[in-house]
C-alpha cells in the first residue's frame, strides 16, 4: 500500500464523452497512460487535447464514459453515477499534480510560498517542513536562489519552473502538462524542458500536451494525435513522426514541418 | 462663542463618539454581511441567486432615510422593537452590505479563473481557496471601491439623527435650536466630518499599499 502511494500512477480513459453545449469536445476517448512513462498529446487547436488532459483531474467534469486513476474512479462515485463528493475529488487530486500554459502562480505570494502553500494547506506539514521540502523542489528546477520573488519578478521559464516546483513538492504520482511552453518566449522554452526531461527521466508517468515536436520525438514514450475530439493515431515517436499512417496525421505533421522548416 | 463651545463641547463629544461607533460597526458588519452574502451567491444552490439579486436592488433602489424609517417604525409591526441606536447600526450594515457585496462580485470576477484551477488542482477546500487566494488577490482592486464605499457610509450616520439616534448631526441641530446659532455648529460639523474622512483615507491608502507590495517593482 505504501509503495503504491508513491508509486507512478497510470491513468485510464474508456469511452469518454465531453460536450460544451451542443458541441462535442470529446467523441467516445479511450486511452491508456502507462505508469512512469511521457505520454504527449500532439494536434491541431481545438482537438480536444487540453480538454482530454482537464478531464483526467476533473477541471473539467466529462459527460460519459470512465477516467481512473489506477483502478479508481475519478469524477463520480460509479461508473454513470453521481458527481464524486468533493472531499474524495480533493484527496484524489492531491495525487495529480499539474502545470498550466499561463502557470498561475499566485501574485501575492513569493515563489517559496507558491510552493509551501499546498504543503501546508493541503499535506498539513509544519511551516519549517513545508519550506524545507520547498526549497527542495525549488532547487530541483534551479531556482533556490529566487525564492523570495514574487511571480512579478521572475521570467517567463522562472515562472513555469517555479509552477513545476509548486506541483511536484506535492509528491504526485502523475503528473499533467497543459501546453507548458506555448506562452514562453522561444529562447526560454528550453529550461521548462530541461526540468520536464529531468522529470522523464526520473520515472515520473507524464501527460504532456504540447506543440513541442522536437520535445515529444525525444521525450515521449508515447504520442498520441487528436482531432476533432478524437483519438486518430498513437505510437511510439518514431512510428508517428517517422511513419505516419494515417493522413490526417501525415498533413498535421507536414504543415509543422513547413512553418518551422527544420526536421525531427 | 467660546462659552457656547464649553457648554456644548460635552455634547458634541458624545455625539462624535455615537457617529464613530455606529460608522464603525455599521462598516464592520455590513463589510462582514456583505461577504457572507457574496460566497452564499457564488457558492451556495443555485436557487439563492434571485432572492440575493432581489435585496441588493431593493436596498440600492430606495433612499437610505426610508429604509431606516421602515426598519424603525415598522419593525414593531413585526415584532422587531429596537432602540434607536441599534436599530442605526442594523439600518447601516444593511444598507452597507448590498453595496459592498457588489464590489466584492466585481472583485472576485477579477480573479483569474487560471489562479483558482491551480489551487483546484492541488486540492485545496474552498474556503482555503476563498481566503488564502481570491481575497488577497481581489484586494488590489477591490480596496479602493470598499475604502471609498465606507467613507460614503460615515456621511450617511447623520441620517441616524432623523430616529433620534444622539450623534453628531442630533447634536448639532439641538445646539442649533437652543442657541439660534447657524453657521458655527455647521462649520464644526463639517470641519468633523473632513478630518474624520481624511484619516480614513490615509488608512485606505496604507492598506492599498499592503495589499499590493509584491507589484511594486523592488530594484
Amino acid at each position: 500500500m505504501t509503495n503504491q502511494q508513491t508509486a507512478p500512477a497510470s491513468a485510464h480513459l474508456r469511452n469518454v464523452c465531453k460536450f460544451y453545449g451542443p458541441f462535442q469536445a470529446l467523441k467516445d476517448v479511450s486511452l491508456d497512460i502507462p505508469p512512469g512513462k511521457v505520454t504527449c498529446l500532439i494536434g491541431p487547436s481545438g482537438s480536444g487535447k487540453s480538454t482530454l488532459l482537464r478531464c483526467i483531474n476533473v477541471l473539467e467534469m466529462y459527460d460519459s464514459g470512465e477516467v481512473r486513476i489506477d483502478d479508481q474512479l475519478i469524477g463520480y462515485d460509479s461508473p454513470g453515477g453521481k458527481p464524486m463528493a468533493p472531499r474524495r475529488l480533493r484527496e484524489m487530486r492531491r495525487e495529480i499534480g499539474m502545470v498550466f500554459q499561463q502557470f498561475n502562480l499566485w501574485p501575492h505570494m513569493t515563489a517559496l510560498q507558491n510552493v509551501t502553500e499546498g504543503l501546508e494547506r493541503v499535506r498539513g506539514l509544519s511551516r519549517a517542513e513545508a519550506q524545507s521540502r520547498a526549497r527542495e523542489a525549488l532547487a530541483k528546477v534551479g531556482l533556490a536562489d529566487k525564492e523570495s520573488n514574487h511571480p512579478s519578478h521572475l521570467s517567463g521559464g522562472q515562472l513555469q519552473r517555479v509552477a513545476i516546483a509548486r506541483a511536484i513538492a506535492m509528491e504526485p504520482r502523475i503528473m499533467l502538462f497543459d501546453e507548458p511552453t506555448s506562452a514562453l518566449d522561444p529562447e526560454l522554452v528550453g529550461e521548462v524542458l530541461g526540468v520536464m526531461k529531468q522529470l522523464a527521466a526520473e520515472g515520473m508517468t507524464m501527460v504532456v500536451v504540447t506543440h513541442e515536436m522536437g520535445f515529444a520525438a525525444h521525450v515521449a514514450d508515447r504520442v498520441v494525435f487528436m482531432e476533432r475530439g478524437e483519438i486518430v493515431a498513437t505510437g511510439s515517436p518514431r512510428e508517428v513522426f517517422d511513419a505516419p499512417s494515417d493522413p490526417r496525421l501525415a498533413s498535421f505533421l507536414q504543415g509543422y514541418r513547413e512553418r518551422n522548416s527544420l526536421d525531427f | 462663542m467660546m462659552e457656547t463651545l464649553h457648554r456644548y463641547g460635552p455634547d458634541l463629544l458624545t455625539g462624535f463618539g455615537f457617529t464613530l461607533l455606529s460608522w464603525a460597526l455599521g462598516t464592520v458588519l455590513g463589510l462582514a454581511l456583505g461577504f457572507v452574502i457574496e460566497i452564499a451567491r457564488r457558492f451556495g444552490p443555485r436557487a439563492l441567486g434571485y432572492p440575493i439579486r432581489a435585496y441588493v436592488e431593493f436596498i440600492r433602489g430606495t433612499p437610505f432615510l426610508v429604509q431606516l424609517f421602515v426598519l424603525y417604525y415598522g419593525g414593531p409591526l413585526i415584532g422587531l422593537r429596537l432602540d434607536a441606536l441599534p436599530a442605526g447600526i442594523l439600518g447601516l450594515t444593511i444598507y452597507g452590505s448590498a453595496y459592498f457585496t457588489e464590489i466584492l462580485r466585481a472583485g472576485f470576477d477579477a480573479v483569474p479563473l487560471g489562479q483558482i484551477e491551480a489551487a483546484r488542482a492541488i486540492g485545496f477546500r474552498n474556503t482555503t481557496i476563498v481566503m488564502r487566494i481570491m481575497v488577497p488577490v481581489m484586494m488590489v482592486s477591490a480596496l479602493p471601491a470598499l475604502v471609498n464605499f465606507a467613507i460614503i457610509l460615515t456621511k450617511e450616520t447623520v441620517i441616524l439623527s432623523m430616529i433620534t439616534v444622539p450623534e453628531i448631526m442630533f447634536q448639532t441641530q439641538t445646539m442649533m435650536s437652543e442657541t439660534f446659532a447657524f453657521v458655527t455648529p455647521i462649520l464644526i460639523l463639517a470641519l468633523f466630518f473632513w478630518g474624520f474622512i481624511e484619516t480614513i483615507s490615509r488608512f485606505g491608502r496604507r492598506l492599498e499599499r499592503r495589499f499590493t507590495h509584491y507589484l511594486i517593482d523592488r530594484t
